[in-house]
């Protein structure tokens, strides 16, 4: 069974049609990426796929269920947890407090208030350790704000990844990054979704046949390519579409 | 070690409550702290929607007047029906009571925050005030509703006459009440409180209905509200549309924002600056509500994070041991600053005397000092004190904003980005 499955699926804005009929399987324990020039419909397809706008049609199923009509909160709930294009974190609140909210539900603490968190010895270690395996344990106490931009985004992966969901999906996670924090980032997405089922999203030419299995090429809302980098790389429809635009630009 | 840390301040506080009567022991006194008492919790709960949950609501009122009035009648009840209600356990019913109302009303007003919220919290506030003149049965009508709180069975002997007996009473449930809301906070809603607040969309990424979240925050917070009602039904015996309008729901955002949403202490400090301004401040003068709204708009467009703000920004200094360098430009600056003010306030109150007065009547003391107000002098003078100060605190200024920055630097430049950041912030 794959871990995400899209079938048909179409979203218009209006008249206007920004997927037209993805299909798209997606294996368990798969690094996938999903390429396209600007305005391919990427980002769309990600926020269809995590219930923050509706389908128009078609159907997507995360491990065999059926995600119509849920909201994001309830996709989260069955295993699949997401970072955005434009940073999103908890700004006010500590690099702690943020990911230990991130860690809330999953330890089942739903929405208690017979519980103090401070007293919750396994939530407040598990937080400490994925600050750990994120390195951002000095900025702990920190306002999340006021964290560099690189700081901020590996905090946000840190958040995506904390709640233990399935299937992770990242949106550009290294977007604005110099080459070495990229770098960086790069190694830390490696370490921290092992064993799990990746989905991304990167303009990122470099970072995108590094890290992944399988590459889907998306143009004007339609998948032309879903296959090895190797493939993609030799594909005569995504060179014309795309990537030979693209490698000429990272070179 | 960290239950010392953090009960400690509980116990002071206890402490402190406990001696307060036997240092200010007139009736009048006693009267406003239990006017503060109930702000306080009031204040508290609405920062609950405010500063926790990020709900501006202009409808906080509703919940404490409806507990409030509920506890009214219930102690007509315990008058004239004989039922057995303890006084002391009266606020518990006015917090359900208000909890119900929060329950249904929430039900609907949180699907949204910011805008939507607002303006729904403004309807309801209307609504419910409207109420109040149509269903006199409940509200009273125009005269409210009023009551006895000396009929009910005594408890350990004491029968709540004497207004002593009032203040143990609001306090114990000011202690219960905060400690409440402070525990809520640090529970696993009340922390998804504040990350809904920070940013709804991420919550729900993570799991979280931004809308339950926020309906979960406004019930308890509904359920605060009723026990400040029911405080005020106990200490002042009657209750009218007063209690439930929109002005009433405007001074407690007022009286929240000037303590500082921001901190937990906000609303408390807010609370008791706002009564002892009301209570006070409106004896010496009839403009005092003048001087409320210039100190809100001051705060609001100069310390955005309130008083508590103001008090919380200085722990950078302090941690850096250089609060004491700022002594001498904080008296070079802050002090004209004062006298500008005050002499701006003198001119401000000659200026109403010499309008509103009776036909003839020159005569005005100011501070203790009797002067005529149709000669020239005294306005020359108050506008060359208040031309001179500001002049002062011009020239000064710059230096108080050095001082400032070297006492919020560490003495080793191994500052990290984020702690320089922190200061800027902190200085802001």
């Amino acid at each position: 069974m794959s871990a995400l499955q899209l079938t048909d699926v179409t979203k218009s804005f209006g008249k206007t049609e920004i997927i037209r009929g993805v299909n798209l399987a997606v294996k368990q324990g798969e690094r996938h990426a999903i390429i396209g020039p600007n305005g391919a419909g990427k980002s769309t397809l990600f926020n269809l796929i995590t219930g923050r706008f509706p389908l128009t049609s078609g159907t997507i199923a995360l491990n065999g269920r059926d995600l119509k009509g849920l909201a994001p909160y309830q996709i989260n709930r069955l295993g699949l947890s997401r970072s955005f294009q434009i940073t999103n974190i908890f700004p006010r609140m500590s690099v702690f407090e943020n990911v230990r909210c991130a860690l809330l539900w999953t330890q089942g603490f739903r929405y208690s208030f017979r519980h103090l968190v401070a007293r919750q010895r396994k939530l407040n270690d598990a937080a400490d350790e994925l600050l750990n395996s994120i390195n951002l344990q000095s900025r702990r106490d920190i306002p999340a704000g006021l964290l560099s931009y690189a700081e901020q985004r590996t905090l946000e992966i840190g958040i995506t990844i904390a709640g233990g969901a399935g299937v992770i999906m990242l949106d550009e996670p290294t977007a604005g990054m110099s080459a070495s924090e990229t770098e960086y980032v790069v190694n830390l997405i490696r370490d921290v979704t092992v064993g799990k089922t990746l989905i991304m999203v990167e303009h990122d030419m470099g970072v995108v046949f590094d890290l992944s299995d399988t590459i889907s090429v998306l143009v004007y809302g339609e998948i032309i390519a879903s296959d090895t980098p190797a493939n993609v790389r030799a594909n005569d429809r995504v060179q014309q579409a795309y990537l030979g635009a693209a490698i000429e630009a990272e070179h | 070690m960290l239950q010392g840390r953090v009960f400690a301040p509980w116990v002071l506080c206890a402490i402190a409550l406990l001696l307060f009567p036997y240092v200010f022991q007139s009736n009048s006194a006693i009267t406003i702290m239990n006017q503060m008492a109930i702000t306080i919790v009031f204040a508290l709960s609405y920062n609950m929607l405010l500063g926790q949950g990020g709900m501006l609501s202009f409808g906080h009122a509703v919940y404490m007047g409806l507990g409030g009035f509920m506890c009214i009648h219930l102690l007509n009840f315990v008058e004239y029906d004989e039922w057995w209600i303890p006084l002391p356990l009266l606020p518990l019913f006015g917090g359900l009571f208000g909890l119900l109302f929060a329950l249904i009303i929430g039900f609907f007003s949180t699907r949204r925050a910011g805008t939507v919220f607002a303006m729904i919290s403004l309807g309801i506030g209307e609504l419910v005030a409207a109420c109040s003149i149509i269903v006199v049965v409940f509200f009273g009508g125009e005269e409210g509703v009023s009551g006895d709180r000396t009929y009910g069975p005594t408890v350990l002997g004491f029968d709540f006459a004497t207004q002593k007996e009032v203040y143990y009473l609001t306090a114990i449930w000011l202690l219960i009440a905060a400690l409440g809301m402070y525990l809520f906070s640090r529970t696993p809603v009340g922390r998804m409180a504040n990350a809904v607040r920070d940013n709804p969309e991420r919550a729900e990424f993570l799991g979280y209905s931004q809308r339950a979240v926020r309906y979960y925050s406004f019930c308890v917070s509904g359920f605060f509200a009723g026990i400040a009602g029911g405080l005020f039904a106990i200490n002042y015996e009657i209750l009218t549309e007063e209690n439930l309008n929109l002005a009433t729901s405007g001074t407690i955002l007022l009286v929240t924002f000037l303590g500082g949403v921001g901190h937990f202490v906000g609303p408390i400090i807010g609370a008791i600056v706002f009564t002892l301004l009301q209570t006070v401040l409106s004896l010496q003068t009839e403009i005092w509500q003048l001087y409320l709204g210039i100190l809100f708009v001051v705060t609001v467009m100069f310390f955005p994070a309130g008083l508590a703000g103001l008090f919380a920004i200085h722990n950078g200094p302090l941690q850096q041991g250089k609060l004491m360098t700022l002594t001498v430009p904080y008296l070079k600056t802050v002090l004209p600053a004062i006298i500008g003010l005050l002499a701006c306030a003198g001119l401000l109150e000659m200026l109403f005397h010499h309008r509103h007065a009776a036909t003839g009547e020159h005569h005005m003391s100011l501070m203790g000092v009797e002067f005529a107000v149709n000669s020239v002098w005294p306005w020359l003078l108050l506008l060359v004190v208040a031309a001179v100060c500001f002049m002062i605190v011009r020239a000064t200024a710059g230096d108080l904003r050095d001082a400032w920055q070297a006492a919020n630097t560490p003495d080793t430049p191994a500052g990290t980005l984020a702690e320089d950041k922190r200061q800027a912030g902190g200085s802001a």
